[in-house]
C-alpha cells in the first residue's frame, strides 16, 4: 500500500469527509443494533427469561397470548406426554390498574404456580405463595411508577386486589410490565366475578380449569411430527422459542422494521463508498496510466487501491461505533429500551465493512481498464 | 543492440479512420547511446515510443529489448520486461501527485514486490543528488517546478539500472534554457549509465546532444539529413 498511504494524507480532506460519512452510518448501525436489541427485550424479556423450550397455545393458525385458553384435562395430558421433561401451566392477561396512590397502570398479569421453575428470583421482597394475594412485579413498576412492597394494586373493572411482595428484574411482554400472580389469583382475576366472590362464598372450582398457556421444556430429539401429533391430539398449537417470541405483539413488525434499516444502511454504505472510489479512481486515472507504463500491474493497484477502501472503512466504522457505544451507553443509563449485544454490533460491523468494500472493490476494477498509453498523452 | 526494430508496423484506428502510424520502421540503439527521433506532431513519435515500450503491440514487424522480442510477450509478462528493463522519461507533469521526490524512486522498488531497503534509499537519494534534486528530496510533484519535475523523472527512470531509456518530448513544457540543461542531463545520465536512449522531440535545439538523430515523418523513419532540414526550414519560414 505504499501510494495508497501517501494518498490519505494527501488527500486527508477528502478522505477525512468520507470516513466522517462512514462514522456517521456506523454509528447509525451501531445505535440501531443496539435499539433494535433494547426494544426486543423490551418487548419479550418477560418470555426471554422463561428457561423453556416450547409454549403451547389453543390450536389457531396464529396464536397470540391474548386470545388463548387451556383446559385443565389439556395440560395434564400434555405433562404426560413422551419427551416432556416439565410443563407448567400459565395465564396472560392484560390489565389497566390502580397503584396504592391512584395512579394508573397498565400491565400484563402472569398466573404461575407458586415455587415453580420460571418464577422468578426476586430482587428484592419475598417470592410467591407467601400469602394468597401476594405479587411479585417488575423493577420498570418500582422505578418508572413508585410501586413499593407492601403496596396494593388493584386491577380496575375488576376489582381484585394485590399486595406487592416482591420486585424482580425488568421483564416485560408487548412492551407492558408483567406482574407475576399466583395462578389461582389469576384464575381468580381472570375468570371469577368482578370483585371476587360474594362474602362467604368461594369461586366454583371450574374457574380454576382454565389456563392460557403452557410452558414446556421438551426433550431435544423430539421430532415436529411428533408435536404435530400431541397437538392434534391436545388441541393446542406449540410454538418453539423463535415462535413464542414472534407471537408476542408488535414483535415482528418491530424486527422487520429495524432489518429493513439495517439493509438500507448496508447498502447505502455499499452504495456511497462505491460512489467516492468510483470517482476517486476516475480522478486518478492519469496517474494509474502513469503507474501502470512504468511497470505496475493491475494486482499491485487494485490491492493497493482495496487496502485503502479498507483502511478507511475500517478508521470510519472505529469512529462510528466509539460513538455509538458512548451514546448507546448514556441512552441506556437514562432508562430507555437499549441493549448491547456484542456478537450482533461485530455481525453488523462486518457487514458494514463487507458491503463498503465490495462496492469499493466494483469501482475499483476500473483500474483494469486504464490503458498505460496514456501517459504518453495518447487516447485509450 | 539494447534497442531494435525490425519492419514495424503500427495501424490505428479502424476502417476509413485507419491511419498507418508508424511504416515499415528500422531502428537500433546501442548502450549508451542518445538517438534523438525528430519530428512534427502526428509523424509518429509517441507511437513509436510507445510499440518500443510494449505500451502497444505493432501490427507486423518485430522489437527486441535486450535478447527478448517483446512482440512475443504476454502482457503480464510486458508489464513486467516496463519494470525491471525500461525507463520512461514523460513530459514535465507525470509524478504520482501524492509522492515525494525521494518515494517516485521508491516506489519502483516497491512494485517488485519488496519493502525499499536502506540500500534502495541510498541509491535513490544517490540518483537524485545526480540530477541535483537530493535537497527537494521530500517535496511533492506540486512543490516543484517544471524543469524541477522532470529531473525527478530522470532519476526515477535510472532507479532499477534499465537496458533502455525511452524519453518523451522531455522540453515540451519548459523553456529553452531549462530544456537544454535537462537534455544535457538525460545525455551525461545515459553515458554514465550505459543505458540505450532514444528521446522524440520536435524541439531542434536538443539536436547537438544527441549521439545519432533520425527523423520521423508520416510514420516513416529515416537518417536526419541537416541540409534538407535546413532548406525545409528556410522554405517554411519565407512562406511565414
Amino acid at each position: 500500500m505504499f501510494i495508497a498511504l501517501r494518498d490519505l494524507t494527501y488527500a486527508r480532506g477528502r478522505f477525512a469527509l468520507m470516513a466522517l460519512v462512514i462514522a456517521l452510518i456506523a454509528f447509525l448501525m451501531t445505535f440501531l443494533t443496539g435499539l433494535a436489541a433494547g426494544l426486543i427485550k423490551n418487548n419479550i424479556s418477560g418470555l426471554m427469561e422463561l428457561d423453556i423450550t416450547h409454549i403451547a397455545f389453543e390450536m389457531d393458525d396464529k396464536p397470540t397470548y391474548r386470545n388463548t385458553m387451556i383446559e385443565r384435562e389439556q395440560w395434564e395430558e400434555w405433562a404426560t406426554q413422551p419427551g416432556v421433561k416439565r410443563m407448567e401451566p400459565m395465564g396472560h392477561t392484560v390489565f389497566t390498574a390502580r397503584t396504592q396512590k391512584n395512579d394508573p397502570l397498565e400491565l400484563v398479569l402472569w398466573g404461575l404456580r407458586p415455587g415453580s421453575l420460571i418464577e422468578p428470583a426476586v430482587l428484592k421482597g419475598s417470592p410467591l405463595g407467601g400469602t394468597e394475594e401476594g405479587v411479585i412485579v417488575s423493577r420498570l413498576l418500582a422505578e418508572r411508577d413508585g410501586v413499593e412492597i407492601g403496596d396494593r394494586i388493584t386491577l380496575d373493572r375488576v376489582l381484585t386486589e394485590m399486595e406487592v411482595v416482591g420486585i424482580a428484574e425488568e421483564r416485560n411482554i408487548g412492551h407492558i410490565p408483567i406482574i407475576y400472580a399466583p395462578l389461582r389469583k389469576w384464575q381468580e382475576a381472570t375468570y371469577g366475578p368482578p370483585g371476587g366472590p360474594a362474602p362467604g362464598e368461594e369461586l366454583p372450582d371450574v374457574v380454576f380449569d382454565f389456563v392460557s398457556i403452557l410452558a414446556l421444556e421438551l426433550e431435544d430429539d423430539i421430532s415436529p411430527e411428533q408435536l404435530a401429533a400431541i397437538d392434534d391430539e391436545l388441541a393446542t398449537t406449540t410454538l418453539d422459542r423463535s415462535a413464542f417470541y414472534a407471537a408476542s405483539t408488535g414483535y415482528i413488525e418491530e424486527v422487520r422494521t429495524v432489518q429493513i434499516i439495517q439493509i438500507f444502511l448496508f447498502l447505502i454504505s455499499a452504495v456511497v463508498i462505491g460512489a467516492f472510489f468510483s470517482i476517486w479512481t476516475i480522478q486518478r486515472t492519469k496517474e494509474i496510466g502513469l503507474v501502470k507504463a512504468l511497470g505496475a500491474a493491475n494486482g499491485y493497484l487494485l490491492r493497493d487501491a482495496l487496502g485503502q477502501a479498507l483502511i478507511l472503512m475500517a478508521i470510519g466504522v472505529f469512529l462510528g461505533l466509539s460513538l455509538g457505544l458512548w451514546s448507546g451507553q448514556a441512552f441506556m443509563e437514562s432508562g430507555r429500551p437499549f441493549m448491547f449485544e456484542t456478537d450482533k454490533i461485530i455481525q453488523a460491523m462486518v457487514l458494514l465493512v463487507t458491503a463498503g468494500l465490495l462496492g469499493g472493490a466494483l469501482s475499483i476494477r476500473k483500474i483494469t481498464a486504464v490503458d498505460p498509453i496514456i501517459a504518453l498523452g495518447q487516447e485509450q | 543492440m539494447s534497442l531494435k526494430t525490425e519492419a514495424v508496423t503500427l495501424l490505428l484506428g479502424d476502417g476509413d479512420q485507419q491511419v498507418k502510424a508508424l511504416d515499415q520502421v528500422d531502428v537500433q540503439v546501442a548502450a549508451g547511446e542518445l538517438v534523438v527521433v525528430l519530428g512534427p506532431s502526428g509523424a509518429g513519435k509517441s507511437s513509436l515510443l510507445a510499440v518500443c515500450g510494449g505500451l502497444r503491440t505493432p501490427t507486423s514487424g518485430k522489437v527486441w529489448i535486450g535478447d527478448v522480442e517483446i512482440t512475443q510477450l504476454k502482457p503480464a509478462q510486458l508489464t513486467r520486461l516496463r519494470l525491471e528493463k525500461i525507463g520512461f522519461v514523460f513530459q514535465q507533469s507525470n509524478l504520482v501527485p501524492s509522492l515525494t521526490a525521494l518515494d517516485q524512486l521508491l516506489l519502483l522498488v516497491h512494485m517488485q514486490g519488496r519493502r525499499p531497503n536502506a540500500a534502495d534509499r541510498e541509491r535513490a537519494r544517490a540518483l537524485l543528488d545526480e540530477v541535483g534534486m537530493v535537497d527537494k528530496q521530500n517535496r511533492r510533484g506540486n512543490q516543484l517546478s517544471g524543469g524541477e519535475r522532470q529531473r525527478v523523472g530522470i532519476a526515477r527512470a535510472f532507479m532499477t539500472e534499465p537496458t533502455l531509456l525511452l524519453v518523451d518530448e522531455p522540453t515540451s513544457m519548459l523553456d529553452t534554457q531549462r530544456g537544454r540543461q535537462t537534455v544535457e542531463l538525460l545525455r551525461r545520465a545515459c553515458h554514465d549509465h550505459q543505458v540505450a536512449t532514444m528521446m522524440v522531440t520536435h524541439d531542434r535545439d536538443v539536436l547537438s546532444q544527441a549521439d545519432r538523430v533520425v527523423e520521423i515523418r508520416d510514420g516513416h523513419l529515416s537518417e536526419f539529413n541537416e541540409s534538407a532540414d535546413v532548406s525545409a526550414g528556410a522554405v517554411a519560414d519565407a512562406a511565414h
